[in-house]
């Protein structure tokens, strides 16, 4: 009886859902729609428990601390001074640089930018997080940020913009045999076109279907042409540069996400002439510059860590972060990727004496790697197998998903976006479940609030427990929630490692400390990594050395002071955010849609993992 | 002492800072290819259990490109080592030494294997060495044994 009352009560449902697809494709189509909007029914395919239970209240508490530092843009570009044209080729003499940035600054925080005018690209990346994911809870558990369309959500975690503009355009290094630069976790920014990845990635948000949302890239330019700082533009890019006849419709559809029924396959929604779609295009490539003119200033780059306090011989390291900070470059082996322009040290008290590589380590390789991290079953993506109020399914394939990281982009896959490269297809097999190698810079980056912060700041004063702490997200999963697990990985990942998916490690281990469940992509495993023959103290301290890499040291690190949310308090940093692993369940094999597209990955399907029984015995 | 090493240290930083060349967002070029390419710490098991099995050896840096695979080549007779095993590692250009560790997934239980090792640049151009042919036998159903090492 009661699953006759759910079925009927389904099936009620679906109908009205499906009336009010067609009424609002409808309206987003023709505009003349009879009735007022339907306001659209927010989309919670999610079991129980994966959505954070602050979720909401988080949202608002973020958007408002956007619209403060928006608040602070508009001011920065009051008070800059008359812009001076001159010169051939035409340059803003003396305010040139602080015009763009805080341009970019502007469209950093505007939320009007997106499909329901909520969400901000800083929505997502906050100053005080190294600008990445602003709200703890998130971080702990759903790991993808919710969307303008509540609550559709991504795949990975939202990365740092700190130090993104220093990749290069994505290439192929034929001597090397290997991939660097890009931007976003699989390279799928490859710059190839403006020839700046950092700025392409600045193009993807603002039309991903489950981040900022509109369907059509002119909806940006139509947007910025109502921005309340619309004048600054015109200074930077050009007067007339927004001159565009949007048909009249356009609110409409720039109002509607981007994957709604009512598009089809149109990626072009907005109908616009060819000149005039031209200059649309020329205003989206505008937007992406200003972007990457803010993240590469010194409100979001300084170079201010200690660290280099340290290169500047202003300060010495402490024994502990100069112990890590060896390991880090000895008998871990971090800058073998996260390269710090640096030679190494093998023996504990070993003078230094090689050769700079350049005065501003990265501490990247700007390459790509697989870690063999296991698949964290509380990703939001797998739970977005059913369609939303307009229509659009996320993850068709649940479960069967699988993220071949950059392997996937290379065959212009399921979720990626297109590879602009035919030379690169064959070359996917041997990228496959590999990330970009993240700077370690500012990986530790939390709240602070120096005097003079603004009412309400709260400071968290580090990410690990017991803190008080603020909660993060490492690696493109999120599956480590502290810098103390994160190197315990590259430490024991091999040595610990069972045949289980995560929530199902033996009883007598604990799961992030002497158990770690199999890898979700297995080829391609780094074996840098995963037995580095560290002490406890020894991870201690290459996380104390990871510290000194937080920008804001030899001065304040502009909005850091923001966050008015929580810290979090208790606990160890070994096994932070353990009570909220949830068991993995079976595992289907990896759909056709992504193991099955050529060159297909070798091993070519990822079987299920099977959870059974292990003695622990050394 | 302990202060003066730290501090003659940033000096020498600071100095080769000086020196350097400012550029930025640059790939290092690879290493000098080493002449001759060695195993200076025989291959060994570095875990075993009924699911994984990791074989570490050691060679001096061989220089080349940054990424180097280390390969296990095996099989249940010596002599037909028909099956593969292959995993990237990273160079450090800085270390005088490089482990070159393999992960081998899906053998069967109770079974003795026999492997040999060579490694190659991330082009495929092999390092030109290669080991003796040695052998291991897999932990039964459920076993785990982590050797200790030397």
């Amino acid at each position: 009886m009661r699953r006759g009352r759910w079925i009927l009560g389904a099936a009620t449902c679906a109908m009205v859902l499906a009336v009010l697809i067609g009424f609002h494709a409808g309206s987003a189509q023709d505009g003349k729609g009879k009735k007022p909007p339907a306001a659209p029914t927010v989309y919670n395919p999610y079991p129980s428990g994966i959505l954070p239970a602050d979720l909401e209240s988080e949202i608002e508490r973020v958007r408002r601390e956007v619209n403060f530092i928006f608040q602070q843009a508009l001011a920065d570009w009051r008070a800059l001074p008359p812009p001076n044209l001159t010169g051939q080729p035409p340059k803003l003499q003396g305010s040139g640089y602080d015009m763009v940035q805080t341009l970019g600054k502007l469209m950093n925080f505007d939320e009007n930018i997106s499909v329901f005018k909520n969400q901000a690209c800083a929505s997502c990346h906050m100053p005080y997080a190294g600008f990445s994911g602003p709200i703890p809870s998130v971080n702990l558990t759903m790991v993808a940020f919710p969307g303008s369309f509540h609550f559709r959500a991504g795949k990975r975690t939202a990365q740092r913009y700190t130090y993104s503009p220093w990749f290069p355009v994505l290439q192929f290094n034929e001597t090397q045999a290997l991939f660097f630069g890009g931007n976003f976790w699989d390279s799928r920014a490859t710059g190839y076109l403006l020839q700046n990845p950092d700025a392409e990635q600045a193009q993807g948000p603002p039309v991903d279907t489950q981040e900022m949302g509109s369907p059509d890239t002119a909806c940006i330019a139509f947007k910025l042409s109502q921005a309340e700082y619309r004048p600054l533009f015109e200074q930077v890019w050009g007067k007339g540069a927004l001159d565009i006849k949007f048909p009249h419709d356009t609110e409409k559809i720039c109002g509607t996400p981007g994957g709604a029924a009512v598009f089809g396959t149109d990626t072009t929604p907005v109908k616009l002439s060819p000149g005039d779609r031209t200059k649309a295009n020329r205003v989206y490539d505008n937007w992406a510059q200003s972007l990457d003119a803010f993240e590469k200033s010194k409100e979001v780059s300084p170079f201010t860590s200690k660290f280099d306090a340290v290169l500047k011989s202003l300060v010495s390291l402490t024994p502990d972060e100069m112990a890590g900070y060896n390991l880090f470059r000895g008998k871990a082996n971090c800058n073998s990727c996260h390269t710090d322009g640096r030679g190494t040290t093998l023996t504990p008290g070993q003078t230094d004496n090689s050769n700079v590589a350049v005065f501003n380590p990265l501490f990247t390789c700007f390459g790509s790697a697989n870690e063999g991290l296991p698949l964290n079953p509380r990703n939001a993506f797998y739970y977005q197998t059913t369609p939303d109020f307009f229509g659009f399914t996320a993850n068709p394939f649940g479960f069967a998903y699988r993220d071949l990281g950059m392997g996937t982009f290379l065959r212009s896959g399921f979720g990626s976006w297109p590879n602009p490269n035919a030379e690169w297809i064959p070359l996917a097999p041997t990228a496959d479940g590999t990330f970009q190698v993240a700077t370690a810079r500012n990986v530790a980056m939390t709240p602070t609030c120096p005097p003079g912060s603004p009412p309400g700041c709260v400071a968290c004063p580090t990410t690990e427990a017991p803190g008080p702490y603020f909660q993060k997200g490492f690696f493109h999963n999120g599956y480590i929630k502290s810098l103390k697990q994160l190197v315990h990985f590259y430490n024991t990942r091999d040595l610990f490692a069972f045949p289980v998916t995560s929530g199902h490690c033996p009883p007598g281990t604990i799961e992030k400390v002497n158990c770690w469940p199999t890898p979700e992509v297995p080829n391609n495993l780094d074996c840098t990594t995963g037995n580095l023959g560290l002490t406890d103290r020894e991870e201690n301290q290459i996380v104390t050395f990871l510290q000194t890499l937080t920008d804001g040291f030899t001065k304040p690190y502009p909005n850091r002071d923001t966050f008015t949310g929580r810290c979090m308090t208790g606990g160890s940093a070994s096994t932070q955010g353990n009570e909220f692993l949830i068991p993995t369940p079976p595992l289907p094999p990896c759909a056709a849609a992504i193991c099955g597209v050529p060159p297909f990955p070798n091993p070519p399907t990822f079987c299920p993992v099977t959870p059974r029984p292990v003695t622990a015995k050394r | 002492m302990n202060r003066l090493l730290p501090r003659l240290a940033i000096a020498t930083i600071v100095a080769s800072l000086l020196l350097s060349n400012p550029g930025a967002a640059q790939v290092l070029p690879p290493a000098k290819k080493a002449e001759r390419v060695r195993i200076t710490k025989a291959p060994e098991l570095e875990l075993a259990t009924d699911h994984l099995i990791i074989i570490r050896w050691t060679t001096n840096n061989p220089g080349g490109s940054d990424v180097h695979y280390g390969i296990v080549h095996y099989g249940t007779d010596p002599q037909d080592l028909s099956e593969t095993a292959k995993n990237p590692i990273r160079l450090n250009q800085g270390h005088p030494r490089t482990t070159f560790r393999v992960r081998m997934e899906g053998l069967k239980p109770r079974t003795t294997y026999y492997y040999r090792v060579t490694s190659e640049e991330s082009n495929g151009k092999s390092d030109g060495v290669k080991s003796a042919v040695k052998k291991f036998t897999t932990p039964g159903p459920g076993e785990r044994m982590v050797p200790k090492s030397d």
